[in-house]
């Protein structure tokens, strides 16, 4: 039995989110298939940095400007998913001095925000900063947790009534004469196959969208652009510190949740599914960071990783750096464009303007099917995931109240009820629903829970993991993306023995026609955690490594055990 | 002060070192920055991970890769070394028992069997050959979160061990906040709880006729094996203790062993600070200096044993270079010849990682030595984890290698 929906979402990673929210709350019905987790793609590879625009306002105004708008209205709707650091542009001995004052004219230009910041005031708050930077200036940008948004999108994205099939991926779609009709699906875990009629196919699969074109014969060229970025075990900073320059590679810090983030790198590669991590590529992020942060090389990297952008050049406009594309999005309609209806691709843009992508995109699918209702989705205040502690916590104390105020999230959802207008009230008191680091831990001070920490360096209990996996969880690499186990500074030295073990437990309540082998799920796991701890392995983190190494050889012999 | 002989590293091998020339009289100290890899280990005795017959492939080992330690000092200095481990162990009332003719092979925390050849009296129940002789309970505490029942007896039972795991409950006062190992170990140690998990422990046999009980490696940190045999009488059944992860409590009650008899014996300890540089005269090490808190203390000796272990250890430090230095000393270290041949792509590749194997050449009297295969210093040898040529993890004989170089480093250099 074929499915049958309207708009049929290719990609699972904010832009097909976004989109499928958005077709939902205009009461357009869709279904949205991505072949691995939500924010397996590009969305979960990222750098973490919700852009106040600064980035862009020389090389592409526009996308500044989308980028500016976008950040506030992120702000409203999002605001346990992000963390108000603030950024600042530095100039550093290494920068064109002069730049600066141009930098400053094209934020205005382009109506992003920006304030000098006096050097004292720089070294104040970051004091490990290079002391020679000559001058500063301050922006709104943030840092963006992508794993939880795109959670907290698919829980909203349910709750208006669509569906979203992760671990599906789409195989062909089915042409009558000159339109895209329908999608067919394989089930990656079971490898049963799916039809899904529909009027529309959005084709929201990133740097894999010149793929899923091609299933419909169209052709849509993309360069791949693959970006590698390092955390770090410290936040170094606790503001986004970016070069004042024209963007180039490793230039921006971003600190988020315990590490701080260097990146990134631009090189071409062929396919989006398989590129390396160079050495020269994690050299030059350290010697860049160097800049900034003088003696930052000595600090302990954990792991380093890469994520493919889609650049889209029109045809005509070849030649030239990656840095030079554009990196506003493109919204091709190949009726239009191939001459081939039912089929609208979304290519290029950001994470921080995913929602304004998937606004233009649902706009033009909603007048082709003669729907009247207009977006909602820059009001529409996201839901906070059960596996939070701030969704069942009274207002923190202890450590939390050290780091800040914090009140208790202001429950707008569910999003069947009235939609709340935003009145300066609310905006106002939006400053404390940020997530700010030391609120895992004040929750976990408050409830007395340090005795059940399954993963004692991001802070996760026992009851986290277990409304987690009781959620229904695939691969222990889901468990990651969804509470962090295993991204600290241990890598999942003891945190993922214990995942395992309960995932274990877990399934042997739950009848699931798939049970994942807690083996295997931990082989590959650890597996997937050395290849990106491979470009980075030296020093105290090589040490750490061989500790791991002793964990699951020496003590629990993993490799003495067979797949069940 | 001046010493006959200055250890430094007070892991198995530097104590072992400390503890002979000890006992021939000898005026020594044992300079450390901290206390060794044990409480990281399983606290057995590994010598080779070569299942049944370690003895026959060590036979082959030393003819096949000449540099590797036990090559080098020779099987008897082995045999040596774990008999007088097991005589120090029996005389601490913490008795090791098996030996390297027959490999013994023991449940972990997973539930895979891992092969060993020394293990204490609290875990012996659960050598492989035996669990078979009926049904078999693991049983964990709920409170304690490196160690689950259920995943272990899955695994043994795809084994075909006929075992099921199950949760006790700490007794009422004793569920603290902070269940690590070592605190339930401590909790052991009071009677009243050894009479209330042995009274649940008999409920579970009475109710499933279970002949064996594997037990997390917690069962008292003084005094475990009179706290296995209480609750063997308690329970019915024999009862054996699988190690959990770090801190590893049967690891740490290992090093005690060797601490204790180390004090009695008169041996200094120094723990606490790093050992940062050498002072040499030609090929003789004269004195090396120690950093702690703030100022550096100078220690001079006659003679000098290195058992400062491996990467894990802290006695090799690398770089994003392809650097490796050692850190006490700065001999000269053999290692891959680039930073790209250090790892293997695959994580459990059968032969480990290349970069796990570089530490200090040494010749046969365990003398350092340098890229050009001469003596750096004629008073000094390497014991243990900071030798190169061998994956002590990967071939499953750290402590073995660590008592043959340890124990057997006398004989070479008397
Ligand atoms: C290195 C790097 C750093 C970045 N840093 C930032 C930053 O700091 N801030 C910011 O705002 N933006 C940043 N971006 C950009 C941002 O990450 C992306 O624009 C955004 O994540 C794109 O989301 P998406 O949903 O369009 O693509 P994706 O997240 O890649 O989603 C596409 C999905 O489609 C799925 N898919 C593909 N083919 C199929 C198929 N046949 N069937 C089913 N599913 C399929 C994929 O699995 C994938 O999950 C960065 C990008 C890169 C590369």
């Amino acid at each position: 039995m074929p499915y049958e929906t309207e708009v049929l979402i290719i990609g699972g990673g904010a832009t097909g989110l976004g989109c499928a929210l958005d077709l939902a709350l205009r009461g357009i019905g869709c279904i949205l298939v991505e072949k691995g987790d939500l924010a397996s793609g590009t969305t979960g590879r990222y750098h973490g940095l919700l852009h106040s625009g600064g980035r862009y306002v020389t090389s592409d105004p526009q996308s500044a400007r989308e980028c500016a708008r976008e950040n506030v209205i992120l702000r409203r709707i999002m605001p346990h998913c992000l963390e108000d650091t603030s950024g600042v542009f530095v100039v550093t001995p290494w920068d064109d001095a002069d730049y600066a004052d141009q930098f400053v004219a094209n934020c205005h230009a382009a109506g992003v925000a920006v304030q000098e910041l006096p050097l004292a005031e720089l070294q104040r708050r970051e004091s490990l900063l290079n002391r020679a930077i000559s001058r500063a200036f301050e922006l709104h940008d943030g840092s963006a947790d992508s794993f939880l948004a795109a959670r907290s999108l698919a829980l909203a994205v349910e709750s208006a009534g669509a569906r979203i099939f992760s671990y599906h991926q789409l195989e062909r779609l089915i042409r009558m004469g000159d339109r895209v009709v329908a999608g067919v699906v394989t089930d990656r875990r079971s490898g049963e196959q799916q039809r899904i009629d529909c009027a529309y196919v959005l084709n929201a699969s990133g740097a894999w969208a010149g793929r899923v074109a091609a299933l419909a014969g169209v052709q849509l060229t993309l360069v791949a652009g693959k970006g590698t970025m390092v955390a770090m075990n410290h936040r170094m900073v606790n503001t986004v510190v970016n070069r004042c320059k024209y963007p180039a590679d490793g230039d921006i810090i971003v600190p988020i949740h315990t590490v701080a983030v260097l990146g990134t790198t631009d090189l071409h590669v062929p396919d989006p599914d398989h590129y390396g991590i160079e050495a020269h590529e994690v050299a030059l992020l350290l010697a860049e960071g160097e800049k900034l942060i003088p003696g930052l090389s000595r600090y302990r990297a954990l792991r380093a990783w890469a994520g493919v952008r889609p650049l889209y050049q029109d045809s005509g406009q070849r030649g030239g750096a990656d840095r030079a594309i554009p990196r506003t999005f493109k919204l091709l309609d190949h009726r239009e464009r191939d001459g081939v209806a039912g089929l609208i691709s979304l290519v290029g843009g950001k994470w921080t303007t995913y929602r304004l992508m998937a606004e233009e995109a649902v706009n033009l699918v909603a007048q082709r099917l003669g729907k009247l209702q207009p977006c909602r989705t820059a009001h529409e205040v996201l839901p906070v995931p059960a596996t939070e502690h701030r969704a069942h916590l009274p207002p923190l104390r202890g450590a939390a109240a050290r780091y800040g105020a914090q009140t208790e999230h202001k429950a707008t959802w569910p999003i069947n009820g009235l939609a709340q207008p935003w009145g300066q009230n609310e905006i106002q008191g939006l400053d404390a629903d940020y997530y700010y680091l030391g609120q895992h831990l004040g929750a976990v001070e408050q409830s007395q829970a340090a005795g059940d920490l399954i993963c004692e360096c991001e802070l996760v209990t026992r009851a986290r993991v277990l409304t987690a996996l009781e959620q229904g969880i695939h691969t222990l690499d889901d468990i990651r993306r969804t509470l962090r186990v295993g991204m600290g500074p241990c890598q999942g030295g003891w945190c993922v023995y214990r995942t395992a073990a309960l995932l274990y437990e877990v399934q042997q309540t739950q009848a699931q026609d798939a049970p994942i082998d807690p083996n295997m799920a931990l082989r590959d796991f650890l597996q997937a955690r050395w290849k990106g701890a491979l470009p980075i392995l030296w020093g105290d983190q090589l040490r750490q490594a061989r500790l791991d190494e002793q964990i699951y050889v020496g003590l629990l012999g993993v490799d003495l055990i067979a797949d069940s | 002060m001046h010493y006959d002989t200055i250890i430094i590293g007070a892991g198995l091998a530097g104590l072992s070192a400390a503890l002979r020339r000890a006992a021939l009289g000898e005026r020594v100290l044992v300079l450390a920055k901290g206390y060794g890899a044990s409480g990281w280990t399983a606290g057995c005795v590994d010598v080779w991970a070569a299942g049944d017959a370690p003895l026959s492939a060590l036979a082959t080992l030393v003819r096949s890769r000449p540099q590797h330690p036990y090559a080098l000092v020779g099987l008897e200095a082995l045999q040596r070394g774990l008999e007088w481990v097991r005589t120090l162990a029996a005389a601490a009332g913490y008795p090791l028992v098996g030996g390297w003719e027959r490999g013994l092979r023991l449940p972990t925390a997973l539930g895979a069997l891992r092969s060993t050849c020394l293990v204490p009296l609290t875990m012996v129940a659960g050598e492989s050959r035996q669990l078979a002789d009926g049904p078999l309970l693991i049983a964990g505490l709920r409170e304690l979160r490196d160690f689950f029942p259920p995943l272990i007896a899955e695994n043994l039972r795809a084994q075909g061990y006929a075992a099921t795991g199950c949760y006790l409950q700490m007794p009422p006062g004793e569920r603290q906040r902070e269940c690590t190992p070592l605190h339930v170990a401590q909790c052991f140690e009071q009677a009243h709880v050894r009479a209330n998990i042995g009274q649940q422990l008999r409920t579970h046999v009475r109710q499933g006729g279970y002949r064996r009980i594997g037990l997390p490696g917690v069962l008292g940190l003084h005094q475990a094996p009179a706290v296995v045999a209480e609750l063997q009488a308690l329970s019915g059944a024999l009862i054996f203790e699988i190690p959990t992860l770090p801190t590893s409590v049967p690891g740490l009650r290992l090093f005690h062993v060797f601490e204790q008899a180390a004090l009695a014996a008169g041996v200094r300890m120094q723990v606490g600070g790093w050992v940062v540089r050498a002072e040499a005269e030609g090929q003789q090490l004269v004195a090396v200096y120690s950093r702690a808190a703030a100022r550096e203390q100078r220690h001079s000796a006659r003679r000098w044993v290195l058992a400062t272990g491996g990467m894990l250890g802290g006695g090799l430090r690398s770089d994003a270079h392809g650097h490796i230095i050692e850190t006490a000393l700065g001999l000269p270290v053999a290692k891959p010849y680039s930073r790209a041949e250090w790892f293997d792509p695959l994580l459990f590749a059968p032969g480990g990682h290349p970069i796990f194997q570089a530490g200090i050449a040494v010749d046969p009297q365990l003398r350092p030595l340098d890229a050009e295969g001469r003596v750096v210093y004629e008073n000094v040898a390497v014991v243990g984890g900071a030798l190169a040529h061998y994956d002590e993890l990967r071939e499953g004989c750290r402590e073995g290698v660590a008592l043959a170089t340890g124990y057997g480093e006398e004989q070479k250099n008397r």
